[in-house]
């Protein structure tokens, strides 16, 4: 059978994207096949994948149209599936494997595959209208390919490929983490913000600021936030640029070994297409050696203007003429420029709109030095204030707590630091993994019963090595925590849960 | 006019009805003639001019300015007249009948006595009375100074102190208590006493700069060349330089005098006035004059050289009719029946201190007066114009009113965010300064300050009332230009302040700059320290006070937003985002100077962003508490809410935080949210919802186990429940929803 040849893959995991309205005709059922990885596997193997998944998603359309399948729970595997696009399917793959810490929670991989997705829509477009330009999907998938080989090269650790597991459960992927400021520094940024936004002259335009790996302030809407925010992240903050400095961040641990990306495929454009299209008759070859890799690594560089520098867009195929980065906006799909600028800790983004800007590169440069005219003076003073108010990669530290708090309406996320996290012993993260499993499941459900009505939850439960694991839901406010010291009563453990609600999220789980 | 405004300063400001002049005169004018008078004289300690006929004097009071007061009269003994002054209490008259002697007499009994001087070596150059507490009045000779003190009992003059030097003339003003005494060959060499109410300080003596002639002939410095003005509290001393065709000025400190840099000159004759702080430099034989606002260490004129204007009769409307007063004016010239009146300039002109003219053949007396609207429509520079008008005090209520106007207008015309920014942050900082120093609201403001304590500048409240006091006799201080106040010698060269009241906490530890300020404030205990200080002000209204309570141009955060923001916003089409960024700038000044805003300004704010669907960064406002949690703004985040759930959100979360439990349950069970609200209830006690009203939603719901939770809920936790009719009602409704279901 297909599935045990897919076990006998030396990474374990598998993650392939397809079209249903592709393919259907026999004999071209390759056609479906948009990404897939590893890619040195047989099409045959490839095909049977797909056709069990897909064949799933037909049989589950019957009883519920509007959400098929979700996952697969098999023997050895979990199958998880996302429908990005309608009837663009991303389905991953992972092996279960008690031993080699393979457990997972199967929100946490979605929300991978949910990322990946949007950064590739929020620099080429959705794939569905890729395929529409250009039918033949050759440079689609080398596109893809290319983009998603990068994006999963951050998750590479000692040669192996290793996704969130259950080590990962106080972390939410998905989400923006905020720097926390005091009023006067907030009223300085805003100031700050909308005389930026003057500069730029066009009232759509946005921006993003960022100091350390944390957000500031953002004009966009949620989900572009969340975007652009997670590509900040990974490749433009001061921390993301100097690869080579010891790192901390709430997203990634893994950053520092970004720049020991391995496996095959990644080394150079031209040797990805081999192993993937070489019978679609589809010669891509071309397109390539200059599709553009927004995620790879050391791209990025600073200017001396402050402005930060990339080689990734070019003017033309294969030019050697760089020009400003543009991106797409979720919310509005508008095509806007990125122009980036950093002062030691801050970086601050702002977008204009591609049909604002008249005279192309000349345009934007006079937009950049308008900022610098009028707004460095306010960045340096920003930057200042929150240098003074900044507490170091602890500051959200909490004694005593192991925590994540995630603020579902501003798609906001705090927890404790990764290397406080470290701390916590298998068994505690085994068990807040499971919990969070049960809330995923009981908030799905929710979701499909009761409309718009949020439902409250509180779990307590107790681990194996006496560790009390806590998950709260309040009004779209959800709070995990592990309390490894707290081994006195249920009392004791609820009353620590209402002592951190009422300092630290004002109040918001000590309702009743 | 002449070539002068064109030549050197090529039309600045030249542009519409502001071109006509800056500064005017008011007809009509005060009339000081009495058949028979002997001349005027101007008593600038007591601020009357006097006008002796016969054997009676005549005085008007200048002060306050009323162009149709009636004269006094006293009868005086016949006799020659050099000077006359009454004393300050106003019981003596004191004439100068010849170099050598002084008359002295008795208002109410007309008991005269005389002194006199040595005739043979000395000359009675002059007198003034004084309120200093050595002596009464001073005798100025060419020997030196005679101080002497009046005995009421004996009355008689008795001598103090002798204080002896050579002395070619002398300027004195009462304004500034300040003498200046020259000698030398060109007189140029100068000894100055200060003779205050806590006593006579000595200023180090000083030379004069004066330019050489071609000749190499040296000029003489004449008493006319020399002007003591009185600008912000400051002293300067003026001198006209003719050769060099500039006017150098000299500040005086307590112990030193600093020459403070130059200002052009464009006639050979020039006289000086000071009108609300404000320099004018008359350039008499060019009939122009210019303005300075000698507040920072500019030196450049606030807009070119422009003539006096003779002003109609008072039009009837305060602000905005500058177009109809050009048709007023010159029909005027045509009715008035006496045309020399008009003559600008003339050589009969004197001009008196501070702000006054007075013409001398006709017996006319003017009062100059600023042309605000003029000259605030002079410059396109808006923060530096508000600047100017925030300085004002004579005029406040026009000066405020042109404020608003001219920031409404910048946000109207979306000017630049940075400049409007400017112009914020000088109204701000001239509200916290004279917020600070008591101007604002000036009297009135221990009676409102209970109440609105909690408004005033986060800060202590409780300290209100030692302080408030304090400031207030400030205050009055400040305003009564006969007050000592004035007329000290008061630090403020790193002082960004322009309210002569003003003191900085810092001013008594370098106390020894000042001449008299220090003293001054310790003997009036205030140690002021800006920052609570303000707490016991009200800053509150929702309407601008009538004309004549206002006392300082000084625009409130509540001012802003009921005069500038709003009406702007109802004006204001399309994104609203520019207004955001300028209430952002608006807030951020506030801030700075830690002056309380209003939840007004920030519900404004909210429903801005909402309008605009701006609902993330809505969220970071109130999230950082840009904009401060108060009811009025969680009221329209949840009225702004309606098509974002997760704004309403935060206008329920606010309302929890704020303790108004009743207005959260309500709204939790608007929502739906019931059993979150019966809960939310028993934990917080919450008494104050009828039950009823959750009855009626969890019906509406159509869901009996809600109602059956609902009613067991008031059941167990009202007492008396039970038998109301809400009870019986929703039971048996209860009931037919399950029999229905069944």
């Amino acid at each position: 059978m297909g599935l045990s040849s897919v076990a006998s893959n030396s990474e374990g995991m598998q993650l392939c994207i397809f079209d249903l309205r592709r393919g259907q005709n026999e004999g071209q059922e390759l056609d479906k096949i948009l990404f897939f990885h590893p890619a040195d596997l047989p099409f045959s193997t490839q095909l049977s994948v797909i056709g069990l998944s897909e064949g799933l998603i037909t049989f589950t359309r019957i009883f519920s149209p509007d959400a098929a399948c979700e996952v697969i729970e098999a023997e050895r595997h979990s199958h998880v599936f996302f429908e990005a696009e309608p009837d663009i399917w991303m389905v991953v793959i992972v092996e279960k494997n008690k031993e080699a810490e393979a457990i997972w929670r199967v929100d946490a991989l979605r929300k991978v595959l949910k990322e990946v997705h949007s950064l590739f829509l929020m620099f080429h477009g959705s794939i569905r209208s890729l395929l529409e330009k250009e039918p033949a999907a050759g440079s689609v998938r080398s596109q893809l390919y290319i983009f998603i080989m990068d994006y999963l090269s951050d998750f590479h650790s000692s040669k192996k490929l290793q996704l969130p597991s259950f080590r990962d459960s106080l972390k939410e992927r998905g989400t923006v983490q905020m720097l926390t400021v005091g009023r006067e520094a907030a009223i300085e940024v805003q100031s700050l913000v909308r005389v930026v936004e003057s500069c730029t002259g066009s009232p759509s335009c946005h921006s993003l600021l960022l100091f350390q790996d944390l957000l500031v302030s953002t004009t966009l809407s949620p989900d572009d936030t969340i975007n652009l925010f997670t590509y900040t992240v990974l490749r433009l903050t001061p921390h993301a640029l100097s690869t080579g400095l010891s790192s901390w961040s709430y997203l990634r641990k893994g950053s520092t070994a970004s720049a020991a990306v391995t496996g095959p495929p990644v080394g150079s454009g031209t040797s990805l297409s081999e192993p993937f299209h070489g019978s679609h008759g589809t010669s891509a070859g071309d397109d390539h050696s200059h599709a553009m890799r927004p995620l790879q690594h050391n791209r990025w560089s600073k200017g001396k203007d402050g402005f930060l520098i990339t080689d990734i867009w070019q003017a033309e195929p294969g030019s050697l003429v760089s020009v400003t980065p543009s991106i797409w906006l979720q919310q509005t799909e508008e095509k806007m420029y990125l122009c980036a600028y950093q002062h030691k800790s801050l970086t601050l983004i702002f977008l204009i709109p591609v049909s604002s800007i008249i005279n192309g590169e000349q345009g934007i440069l006079a937009v950049k030095q308008l900022v610098l005219e009028n707004a460095s003076l306010k960045i340096l003073k920003v930057e200042e204030k929150l240098s003074k108010g900044w507490g170091g990669e602890n500051a959200y530290h909490v004694s005593g707590y192991r925590y994540l708090l995630v603020d579902g309406d501003r798609n906001l996320s705090r927890a404790s630091p990764p290397g406080k996290v470290t701390t916590l012993t298998k068994d505690s993260l085994l068990a807040l993994s499971k919990l969070r499993e049960e809330v995923d499941i009981e908030k799905s459900r929710t979701r499909w019963d009761n409309g718009g009505h949020e439902k409250d939850l509180e779990i307590c439960t107790r681990a194996r090595n006496n560790a009390w694991v806590i998950s709260q839901v309040t009004r779209g406010k959800e709070l995990y925590m592990v309390l490894e010291n707290a081994n006195e009563t249920l009392l004791y453990a609820s009353d620590a849960v209402q002592k951190f609600s009422n300092r630290y999220c004002n109040g918001a789980f000590s309702l009743d | 006019m002449s070539g002068l405004a064109s030549s050197s300063h090529p039309v600045v400001g030249m542009s519409g009805s502001s071109g006509l002049s800056h500064v005017y005169i008011q007809q009509p004018p005060l009339r000081c003639s009495i058949p028979g008078s002997r001349g005027l004289f101007y008593d600038d300690g007591n601020k009357i001019i006097l006008s002796p006929a016969n054997d009676q004097v005549y005085s008007w009071k200048v002060v306050p300015f009323d162009p149709v007061v009636a004269p006094i009269s006293d009868s005086i003994s016949d006799g020659p007249i050099l000077a006359i002054r009454f004393s300050l209490d106003g019981k003596l008259i004191a004439i100068q009948r010849s170099n050598h002697e002084i008359q002295f007499q008795h208002r109410e009994t007309g008991e005269t006595f005389s002194q006199t001087c040595k005739p043979e070596s000395e000359i009675i150059l002059g007198f003034f009375w004084t309120d200093c507490p050595l002596c009464d009045i001073i005798f100025v000779k060419t020997s030196g100074l005679d101080l002497f003190a009046y005995n009421s009992e004996s009355k008689t003059l008795h001598l103090v102190e002798t204080r002896k030097l050579n002395v070619s003339w002398y300027v004195y003003t009462h304004e500034s208590r300040l003498v200046l005494l020259a000698s030398g060959m060109q007189c140029k060499a100068f000894t100055g006493l200060q003779l205050s109410s806590v006593g006579i300080i000595k200023l180090p003596k000083f030379e004069m700069a004066m330019a050489k002639t071609e000749a190499n002939n040296k000029p003489v410095l004449a008493a006319e060349d020399v002007y003591i003005v009185t600008i912000y509290g400051r002293i300067y001393c003026l001198q006209v330089d003719r050769v060099a065709m500039l006017l150098h000025s000299y500040r005086f400190y307590r112990d030193a005098v600093v020459q403070q840099g130059s200002l052009p000159i464009y006639s050979s004759k020039v006289a000086i006035s000071v009108v609300d702080n404000v320099l004018l430099v008359h350039q008499v034989d060019a009939k122009v004059v210019i303005l300075y606002d000698i507040f920072l260490d500019s030196r450049a004129p606030i807009s070119a050289p422009l003539p006096l204007l003779l002003r109609g009769f008072p039009r009837s409307s305060s602000l905005g009719a500058r177009s109809s007063f050009k048709d007023v004016e010159s029909s005027e010239a045509a009715s008035y029946p006496s045309d020399h009146e008009a003559t600008m300039y003339g050589d009969d002109w004197t001009f008196l201190v501070p702000d006054l003219i007075c013409d001398v053949s006709s017996k006319l007396l003017w009062k100059i007066h600023l042309d605000l609207e003029a000259i605030a429509a002079s410059s396109s520079e808006v923060s530096s114009v508000l600047d100017f008008l925030q300085r004002r005090k004579l005029e406040a209520y026009k000066a405020k009113h042109l404020c608003l106007a001219m920031a409404r207008t910048a946000i109207l015309e979306r000017r630049p965010v940075t400049m409007v920014a400017k112009a914020i942050d000088v109204l701000v900082t001239s509200f916290s300064n004279s917020f600070k120093t008591g101007y604002f609201k000036g009297t009135k403001a221990e009676k409102a300050q209970a109440s609105d304590a909690a408004y005033a500048t986060g800060v202590n409240a409780s300290r209100s009332d030692t302080t408030g006091k304090s400031v207030e006799r400030e205050y009055v201080a400040g305003l009564d230009r006969e007050s000592f106040e004035r007329s000290t010698f008061i630090e403020t060269d790193s002082d960004e302040d322009g309210n002569t009241g003003h003191v900085k906490p810092n001013t008594n530890g370098s106390s020894s700059k000042l001449l008299l300020g220090a003293e001054t404030r310790r003997t009036g205990g205030q140690t002021l320290h800006s920052d609570n200080v303000g707490a016991s002000n009200n800053i509150l209204r929702s309407t601008l006070q009538p004309e004549a309570q206002v006392t300082s141009p000084a625009i409130s955060p509540d001012e802003m937003y009921t005069f500038v923001f709003a009406p702007v916003e109802e004006e204001m089409a399309g994104d609203p985002s520019y207004l955001v960024a300028v209430i952002v700038e608006f807030l951020r000044s506030c801030n700075l100077e830690r002056i309380k805003v209003r939840p007004n300004i920030y519900a404004l704010t909210a429903q801005l962003l909402a309008r605009n669907e701006r609902y993330a960064e809505l969220g970071l406002f109130i999230i950082n508490k840009i904009l401060e949690p108060s009811k009025e703004v969680a009221l329209q985040l949840l009225e702004s809410g309606r098509h974002n759930r997760q704004t309403r959100k935060l206008g329920l979360d606010m309302l929890r935080q704020l303790s108004l439990h009743n207005e959260y349950v309500v709204f939790l069970v608007q929502d739906g949210y019931y059993l979150e609200a019966l809960r939310y209830m028993k934990k917080h006690k919450v008494t104050t919802v009828r039950p009823s009203m959750f009855l009626e939603a969890a019906f509406a719901s159509s869901d009996s186990q809600q109602l059956a939770a609902v009613l067991r809920f008031f059941s167990d936790n009202n007492p008396g429940f039970r038998s109301s009719p809400d009870h019986n009602t929703y039971y048996h409704l209860l009931n037919e929803m399950n029999m229905a279901a069944a």
